[in-house]
């Protein structure tokens, strides 16, 4: 068994918080993203885990024994980094057999273990060159070995995608992907990139500013973000936010803001629904808005001015201006020619609308 | 008005070497080269021909065909500079290993550390690197005197090792700073204590520094003549003061003294020769 267990666990430069009261449970064989914004503190965490950094309070376990005081070599984790951190003086079979020759293990022992890794990676050709004369995302793969050799109770992975360019990171996601199968270990994953999170991940701790702002699997922080920070941050494009006030009027809840009017059944917000003049933040996500007038009940319909569009070949993605705010429709016909300047009416079904409080940012309504 | 003229001046000028061919630019350069070249030359030039010449005719170098290698004969056969080439050689080779050991941990330290420790180190080494050379000269001597090792190896080589350190461990902090602090934490994780990432990892990645920083030791310590003249004496004789030696009351011994010094060259010839791609690709990290 090989859980991490984080229990309020702190870090602090000066007086700086770079991670606060972060608690969590990875199960075994569980695979972790952490993912958040430059500065929120995920590095920081993963960091501490590996213990490369002190923690500041609290506690961090791994299987089932607390490592604070351990030094990272006691701690039988493996790391990979962001700019593969090979040993340039060593050829690759050296950079792989390191780890192994320091723990004494039999040379015999860790020919076999580099064979293996080696297959595994298809790096058996570059077993005896240097890492300088090696691509990145082949670098990337040695480190990858260096980790698997090893056999470690927890993989760490700090940013490993983000220096390899768009093609190779997309590839590289796959080869993750297929090597987790191979390889079913306790990972946890560090990015600041949501599509690596949300294609990686069992789960995803959003962070922000050293605070956990969300838990949950990739889906449920899709379709349930707990507040308009992970609303905004996991989902490409980004979800459309409107700030607006919402007023009860007869038996319908008025919602207005600039340049719009929109009128929702009552029962939307169900308890959260505010009494009187309330400001909030609505948000829509790309996906979920058609162009085209509400095609029934339970749908509502926005106006607007086409601005600009962006073709991607199998779909457009239309931006249109409603009031000060662009709103971004994704999926739209590739073919469909549409001049800027143009008058566009979408519309959206009322389940896919989020509701955020203006002042706090948190979510109003569950949506399913 | 003189606004004007300075930028129809300057358009001018660069209209010159713009009117060039990429050939010509690349002869106007190349004669620039030649031409400092031969300004540094010349001297040791002139060196050698006076080394090659009989005792009278140094004041006429330039005139005569007289040439002998009796001074190389006679310099060698005297006692002093065989054992003065010696202790500079031995001195510039120990002070060199020394500064290295220290200089490499030193600036390791400034690079990667941070904390009351490696900030008071740093305004130290700051503060001595601003103290005139010339006067730690005196105090040394009183030192070394107290201390019993005047006119010792040791005597010798704590002052230059002294130097080294407040020169060399900037530069040596540099070459860490190039070197990625990620290779040590992987190796810390793969089973190296920090001491031992530094050893395994860090310190083989900055071999080329380090063999930048040794040639530049080895050459500063075979060269120094202050050091040397004030804080030994017949004991432990040194090169750079035995050729200054060939001065004295009876007169200048010009010949003899270019020998010494043709001879003095030739080891920091080797080096620089044997070095200077180390010394120029360490000081490129």
């Amino acid at each position: 068994m090989a859980e991490v267990v984080l229990d309020e666990v702190q870090k602090s430069y000066g007086r700086v918080t770079a991670v606060q009261d972060f608690s969590l449970s990875i199960g075994d064989r569980e695979f972790v993203v952490l993912v958040g914004p430059s500065g929120c503190g995920k590095s920081t965490t993963l960091r501490m885990i590996a213990g490369l950094e002190d923690i500041g309070a609290g506690t961090i376990s791994i299987g089932g024994r607390v490592v604070n005081e351990l030094q990272p070599k006691d701690r039988d984790i493996a790391m990979v980094f962001q700019n593969y951190a090979l040993y340039q003086h060593m050829s690759v079979r050296d950079n792989l057999a390191f780890g192994l020759r320091n723990r004494r293990v039999p040379e015999p022992q860790i020919d076999a273990a580099i064979a293996q890794a080696a297959r595994i990676l298809s790096i058996e050709p570059l077993l005896d060159r240097r890492p300088r004369q090696l691509s990145g995302g082949q670098q990337q793969r040695v480190a990858l070995g260096r980790c698997i050799v090893r056999n470690p109770q927890v993989f760490l992975f700090d940013e490993p995608l983000s220096n390899l360019d768009a093609q190779l990171r997309a590839q590289m996601r796959l080869e993750l992907k297929e090597l987790r199968q191979r390889v079913p270990t306790t990972s946890v994953f560090v990015t600041h990139d949501q599509v690596e999170a949300m294609t990686l991940g069992d789960r995803i701790v959003v962070m922000k500013d050293g605070l956990v702002q969300q838990v949950g699997t990739p889906l449920a922080l899709y379709r349930r973000p707990a507040n308009r920070f992970v609303a905004g941050f996991i989902g490409s494009p980004a979800m459309n936010f409107m700030d607006g006030r919402l007023t009860m009027e007869d038996d319908r809840l008025i919602m207005t803001g600039d340049g719009f009017s929109l009128s929702l059944p009552p029962t939307i917000l169900g308890d959260a629904a505010p009494t009187g003049q309330h400001a909030l933040c609505m948000g829509i996500r790309p996906q979920h808005l058609r162009l085209g007038g509400p095609s029934g009940p339970g749908q509502l319909g926005l106006g607007g001015t086409l601005m600009v569009t962006e073709q991607l070949g199998d779909e457009q993605i239309v931006a249109i201006r409603v009031g000060d705010k662009d709103v971004r429709i994704a999926g739209v016909d590739p073919d469909l020619r549409l001049a800027p300047g143009t008058g566009l009416e979408v519309s959206a079904g009322v389940e896919n609308l989020h509701f955020f409080d203006a002042d706090t940012g948190e979510r109003l309504r569950a949506t399913t | 008005m003189s606004v004007p003229t300075a930028v129809s001046a300057e358009r001018h000028a660069a209209g010159f070497f713009e009117a060039l061919a990429p050939g010509g630019r690349r002869v106007l350069f190349g004669l620039a080269a030649v031409a400092i070249c031969l300004l540094f030359a010349f001297p040791v030039f002139w060196l050698v021909l006076t080394s090659l010449r009989p005792g009278f005719a140094v004041y006429y170098v330039h005139r005569g065909t007289d040439f002998t290698l009796d001074n190389f004969h006679d310099v060698l056969a005297q006692e002093i500079v065989l054992k003065a080439l010696f202790n500079s050689f031995m001195i510039a080779t120990l002070a060199t290993l020394l500064s290295l050991a220290v200089t490499a941990t030193s600036g390791y330290m400034l690079s990667r550390f941070k904390g009351p420790i490696p900030n008071t180190w740093f305004s130290l080494i700051y503060v001595f690197r601003c103290v005139p050379y010339v006067s730690w000269v005196l105090p040394l001597y009183f030192v070394t005197r107290q201390l019993g090792i005047f006119d010792t190896y040791w005597g010798l080589l704590l002052p230059h090792v002294a130097v080294h350190i407040c020169f060399f461990s900037w530069i040596m902090k540099g070459f860490f700073d190039g070197i990625d602090p990620s290779m040590e934490y992987a190796a810390m994780i793969d089973g190296c204590s920090r001491w031992g990432a530094f050893w395994r990892v860090a310190m083989p990645a900055a071999i080329p520094g380090l063999t930048a920083l040794a040639i530049l030791c080895w050459l500063y310590t075979w060269n120094e003549f202050l050091f040397a003249l004030i804080l030994t004496s017949h004991e432990t004789p040194i090169i750079t003061v035995v050729m200054a030696q060939f001065v004295h009351e009876l007169g200048m011994e010009w010949h003899l003294m270019s020998a010494t010094a043709v001879l003095a060259l030739g080891p920091a010839l080797i080096v620089t020769l044997f070095g200077q791609k180390y010394v120029i690709r360490g000081l490129k990290v």
